[in-house]
């Protein structure tokens, strides 16, 4: 098992090592002028100025030398300057990551929490009301644009009812008890969508693990339902469920955009987009590997995850 | 004269000698000194104050004023802003940190005096050094942006005569200099300050900063030391602190005003304006802002069919003028809430000007027997826009619908700043739907999108009219508003008939607020950080 | 008889000793698609989705028949009117029939989340397959290539895409084909690791050492002997796929990266729908329904397709 999770971790070197080299590549394809944007010239150009602001950011070497430098850089933390804000990129993003893993992990948290007891009760109610209601709502979570329902919840939740605040952001650390009152909504609008997933994938995991010999088994050998149920094919049928879910936590990472721009959630996301907007290069370089980086690693863990829960699969 | 010791509180400079000698700062002192010993003076009552909670479209870039347009109508930063003067309510100029001023006969020589005793954010003097250190960072293109650059386009030399008496020598003769130095364009900020600049700005305006959380909050406390004070002596500004919330979504930001997460929001979309205006006065103030921008078409016309020096090219751009149906984009994009335009300003300004000419408005059959005449049927048309702001993109899905009907050739794209800024330089494009701030002096728009050598100009209609030159250069020497406004009344007639720019809209916004934020009055253009009004004399109640 | 029986029965009752192992293999999968189609009425998903599917695909195809108006011929004097005889949906902001704008907006949609599929189909299954059954260098190589652009987050992905390719002067229909590239280029990886772990086991199987010894062309057998496993989890995979990719697009005009204006896009009319959602409702909902019409037609499907096919892959 050590030996295959060395092994795995080793594998990632490359990858991470070919996503830098994609992001770097794409984001120099960006078109739209660095120079231009910094000026914001009116047509009239001073070559000097130009000289010296490429000069500044390093912009008038080749390209590959400007990668080798970035990622140089990098590996010793630094990221460059802002070419927007033109403070240290790291302040950009420190203040940005923690505000999208936080939504993340909550909204996954979530989705496990309502997912898992609903997708077992339609489950092992199967072809009732429960079922069919528990299956329509996850119907409908899955088919609902994101940024349409998280309006609609904001309309409702906020407006209406008057329950939760529409949108804003507190850090968890200086301010928890506001920091989890703005969280309800963002997290339930990630979570339901997820939860909605989820619960299709409890449920038809459910539905094969009952269908399964051993669970007769048990029954035959006078085990009561409920044991039968949550000891035994709980546990199996959980393995996708927590797969997954990590998969769609890593896949999640890089989605909040959305989300971010309507509750006014300052993550990653947003920094990003806003970034790519702005063709401040440095941030969407830094961003978008920091958070490959993230996924990678999530999607390791996962991996591993899954080979110790299910030691049939076996470390092939 | 009294003397007071002030210690600030940023320990950056040691010991200074407050002396009030201006008769503003005499009035205050005394006030100071004498409600500070009596106990139940006027100041014992209700002291107004409170923290303003303000919602707002977008944030700041930025936080260097000098590298980023702080945009006075909607960044809450702007809040922060101090120059060498003011505008008030009316969108006129009006004496600031500069008290006094003369201009030479010849219109090539600004004077200056500056107030004295008024202090940067950390106690450092403003004086006349210090305001020249500014505006010499701001004229190099190393260190700003180019639309403060270009408001100092003129300027020769700038002079600290001495501590209290600036002076500013223009190449050219010009009576709209003032414009120039208000703090919009030019946000004053400390020289000792300026490694700080883009983490913790000091300026020298009513509101400090305090901190910037990129996308979620800014924050802003008075600034006790701001030189302005009421009719009663009392130091202006009255809130306590100013925090500012961007929200993107128009919903979203409208929801937070209801539930009564923020007090006061800027940018309501027009489709909800109309009906927030019937349906909420109850509870809530709101403020038309009749014209933030002046919305227009600009054409193309540095090379191509509609170029200048085509021969067809003015027909067939007046061609174009007449496809657009104002009336239409009045109703679908601002809901009935604006008004259309003949030249740069609307009703509602003191520049309006009612004599402007024009061609023929809307007569789509008038453009087909112009393309039909000079044979150019389904001439392509390149209608672009930007993608940050929804009236510019939509008007351009109107005006591509009109163009079609027309018997042009219509192709429609959204872009980004950075790739439009590249396509103007390339001239490939056919008609930009676009906008312009509003320009309280005139000579800020004419002369820098109409005046043929004006950059704005050059970039992207290369627009060329000598007539209409000459009237906009000797404009910008006259001194007499009204024989300022007959001609830019001609410098428009003749606009609108090269077609050139075809103006379309005033751009409308409504602000809102609870009833609870008292004397907050926006200058009828929109900005809230005015000497007579705004952030200035607002506060809240409770 | 179960179903397991009455199959074998048919399988001994159609060999004969003249038979090549491939005819073998097409009248199995003759039979096997026979009792598909039975299979298919047993499951009421699938039913369902199946003819939700039909249904929506029809009308893509009718469009031209069905619209009653131009989708974008604006009409100023008729703005935001209710339902009516006239206009099916009633009109919308700039005074288009709403009607026809969902017709037109169904048919570009689908044919680019099909089109995106097929890309990704195209690309990822002979990635996978020469990956699984070639091995070695090429292997390694090409799937940390693929993880790389696993690890790329999401929507940003998109994102960079797209606003590179804005630059370029394109009318609609090339806007259209790069979000196909875009999208078809992240469906690629799934596919391609699907593919390639089942071709890793047919490529030990003896039958492709068989093949070898014979004389045959490896890359027949792979071809051959591979695309028939593999066809039942990427088929299942690619329909759910396409209810995925809509609501991308959606997401993607939520962020302003969708198809320009006025070309009829879902995304983008629910999106501009939201201004007017207090006054009038129906603008937004008549779009946002097609959405999750189209989207649960394709997971339906998708999911009963899996019911049917499921057991026979766990057959083998």
């Amino acid at each position: 098992m050590l030996i295959y999770a060395i092994n795995r971790i080793i594998q990632i070197i490359p990858v991470i090592f070919i996503l830098s080299v994609l992001v770097f590549g794409f984001v120099h394809a960006l078109p739209g002028d660095v120079i231009d944007t910094l000026t914001a010239t009116d047509g009239e150009e001073d070559p000097e100025v130009r000289a010296a602001l490429e000069e500044e950011f390093g912009l008038n070497k080749p390209i590959y030398v400007q990668y080798f430098i970035w990622v140089g850089n990098a590996l010793q933390g630094d990221f460059g300057k802002s070419l927007v804000t033109r403070r240290p990129v790291n302040i950009e993003l420190i203040e940005r990551i923690p505000a999208t893993v936080y939504l993340a992990l909550v909204g996954i948290g979530l989705s496990i929490i309502i997912a898992v007891p609903l997708g077992t009760l339609a489950a092992v109610r199967r072809n009732t009301l429960t079922d069919y209601s528990a299956q329509i709502v996850s119907l409908a979570g899955i088919s609902i644009p994101e940024f349409w329902f998280a309006i609609l919840c904001i309309l409702l939740f906020a407006l209406q009812l008057g329950w939760l605040p529409s949108s804003g952001y507190a850090p968890l650390f200086s301010e928890p008890g506001k920091s989890i009152w703005y969280l309800i909504l963002p997290a339930l609008a990630v979570g339901f969508r997820q939860a909605a997933f989820t619960t299709r994938l409890t449920r038809s995991s459910m539905l094969d693990e009952i269908s399964k010999d051993y669970v007769d088994t048990a029954r035959s050998l006078g085990l009561s339902e409920r044991k039968v149920i949550y000891k035994y094919t709980l546990r199996n049928a959980m393995i996708p469920t927590i797969t997954i879910s990590g998969l769609q936590l890593a896949s999640l990472l890089g989605g909040t955009v959305v989300l971010e721009t309507i509750f006014s959630w300052p993550g990653i996301g947003l920094a990003i987009y806003s970034a790519i907007q702005l063709r401040d290069f440095p941030v969407i370089q830094a961003g978008v590997l920091v958070l490959g980086i993230m996924v990678v690693i999530i999607n390791l863990l996962v991996d591993l995850l899954y080979r110790v829960l299910n030691p049939r699969v076996g470390m092939g | 004269m009294s003397k007071f010791k002030i210690s600030n509180s940023f320990g950056q400079q040691t010991r200074r000698e407050f002396l009030a000698t201006s008769s503003a700062g005499m009035t205050a002192a005394a006030a100071a000194a004498a409600t500070a010993s009596m106990p139940g003076s006027a100041f014992a009552a209700k002291k107004k104050g409170g923290t303003l909670r303000f919602s707002t479209r977008s944030d700041a870039r930025g936080l260097d004023p000098q590298r980023n347009v702080i945009y006075y109508v909607s960044h809450p930063l702007a809040a922060t802003s101090g120059g060498l003067l003011d505008i008030d309510k009316n969108m006129d100029i009006v004496p600031a940190i500069g008290e006094e001023w003369t201009i030479s006969d010849d219109m090539k020589t600004y004077t200056f005096k500056i107030r004295k005793g008024v202090t940067f954010h950390n106690g450092a003097d403003v004086d006349a050094p210090a305001i020249k250190w500014n505006y010499d960072r701001v004229r190099d293109p190393k260190t700003s942006h180019s639309f403060h650059r270009s408001f100092f386009k003129l300027v020769k030399e700038i002079t600290a005569i001495d501590k209290y008496t600036l002076r500013i020598d223009l190449e050219l003769p010009s009576a709209v200099f003032l414009a120039s130095v208000t703090y919009y364009p030019v946000n004053l900020i400390a020289p000792n300050s300026v490694d700080q600049v883009d983490t913790h700005p000091i300026g020298c305006g009513p509101f400090k900063f305090v901190s910037w959380k990129r996308f979620a909050k800014t924050e802003m406390v008075r600034f006790e030391n701001f030189w302005q004070t009421d009719a009663a002596g009392n130091s202006l500004p009255y809130l306590d602190a100013i925090e500012g919330y961007p929200k993107k979504e128009d919903k979203v930001r409208l929801t937070a005003l209801r539930t009564g997460e923020v007090d006061l929001i800027e940018n309501m979309s027009y489709a909800d304006a109309a009906n927030f205006k019937k349906t909420q006065t109850a509870n809530y103030n709101t403020w038309d802002i009749p014209q933030v921008g002046c919305g227009y078409l600009a054409v193309q016309s540095k090379t191509g069919p509609f170029a200048m020096d085509h021969p067809n090219g003015k027909l067939m751009r007046q061609a174009l003028s007449h496809a657009i149906d104002k009336e239409a984009i009045h109703q679908a994009i601002f809901n009935g809430l604006s008004e259309s335009l003949n030249g740069f300003y609307g009703t509602a300004s003191s520049w309006h000007m009612p004599d402007i000419k024009n061609i023929k408005e809307y007569d789509p059959e008038k453009s087909k027997a112009i393309l039909r005449k000079l044979n150019a049927m389904n001439t392509p048309v390149a209608v672009v826009a930007r993608q940050a702001y929804s009236y510019m993109h939509q008007t351009g899905e109107i005006v591509y619908s009109m163009l079609e009907e027309a018997g042009f050739k219509v192709t429609n794209e959204v872009f980004d700043n950075p790739v439009l800024r590249k396509k103007y330089k390339k001239s490939d494009y056919g008609v930009d739907s676009t906008a312009n701030s509003y320009r309280f002096e005139p000579d800020q728009w004419y002369s820098v999108n109409v005046l043929s050598s004006g950059p704005s100009t050059k970039l992207r209609t290369g627009y060329k009219n000598e007539a209409a030159d000459k009237l906009i250069v000797a404009a910008r020497a006259t001194k007499d508003k009204q024989v300022r406004m007959e001609m830019y009344t001609d410098v428009e007639s003749m606009v609108n008939e090269d077609a050139a720019i075809i103006y379309t809209h005033g751009i409308p916004l409504t602000s809102a607020a609870t009833k609870k934020l008292k004397d907050y009055q926006p200058a009828f253009a929109g900005p809230f950080n005015i000497s007579n009004g705004g952030v200035r004399t607002a506060y809240m109640e409770g | 008889m179960s179903d397991q029986q009455l199959q074998s029965r048919q399988r001994v009752d159609t060999i004969s000793p003249d038979d090549t192992p491939f005819a073998i293999r097409m009248r199995r999968i003759r039979t096997v698609s026979r009792n598909a189609f039975d299979e298919l009425l047993k499951s009421r998903t699938a039913t369902i989705g199946a003819i939700m599917m039909i249904a929506l695909i029809s009308v893509c195809i009718l469009t031209p028949v069905l619209a009653t108006h131009p989708p974008t011929k604006p009409n100023y004097r008729i703005r935001l009117q209710p339902a009516s005889a006239d206009h099916y949906f009633g009109t919308d902001k700039f005074g288009r029939d709403i009607y026809s704008r969902v017709l037109w907006g169904g048919q570009r949609i689908v044919l680019i989340s099909i089109a995106a599929v097929v890309l990704g189909l195209a690309l990822g299954i002979p990635l996978g397959v020469f990956a699984g059954f070639f091995g070695g260098r090429f292997d390694s190589i090409s799937m940390r290539f693929v993880d790389g652009l696993i690890a790329f987050p999401g929507l940003l992905l998109y994102l960079l895409i797209i606003t590179v390719a804005r630059e370029w002067k394109l009318e609609g229909f090339w806007n259209d084909l790069i979000l196909v590239f875009a999208l078809g280029l992240n469906t690629m990886p799934e596919i391609a690791r699907l593919t390639r772990g089942t071709s890793m086991v047919e490529s030990k199987k003896e039958y492709v050492e068989a093949a070898h010894v014979v004389g045959e062309n490896s890359m027949y057998i792979a071809l051959r002997e591979i695309l028939p496993n593999i066809v039942s989890p990427l088929i299942v995979n690619a329909t759910v796929r396409l209810g995925y990719i809509i609501l991308i697009i959606a997401a993607l005009s939520f962020l302003g990266l969708g198809t320009p204006p006025p070309t009829p896009d879902w995304g983008s009319d629910l999106n501009v729908a939201r201004e007017h959602m207090e006054s009038h409702p129906m603008i937004a909902v008549y779009p946002g329904l097609a959405i999750c019409y189209s989207v649960l037609a394709f997971n339906l499907f998708g999911d009963g397709l899996r019911d049917i096919l499921d057991p026979r892959i766990q057959e083998r």
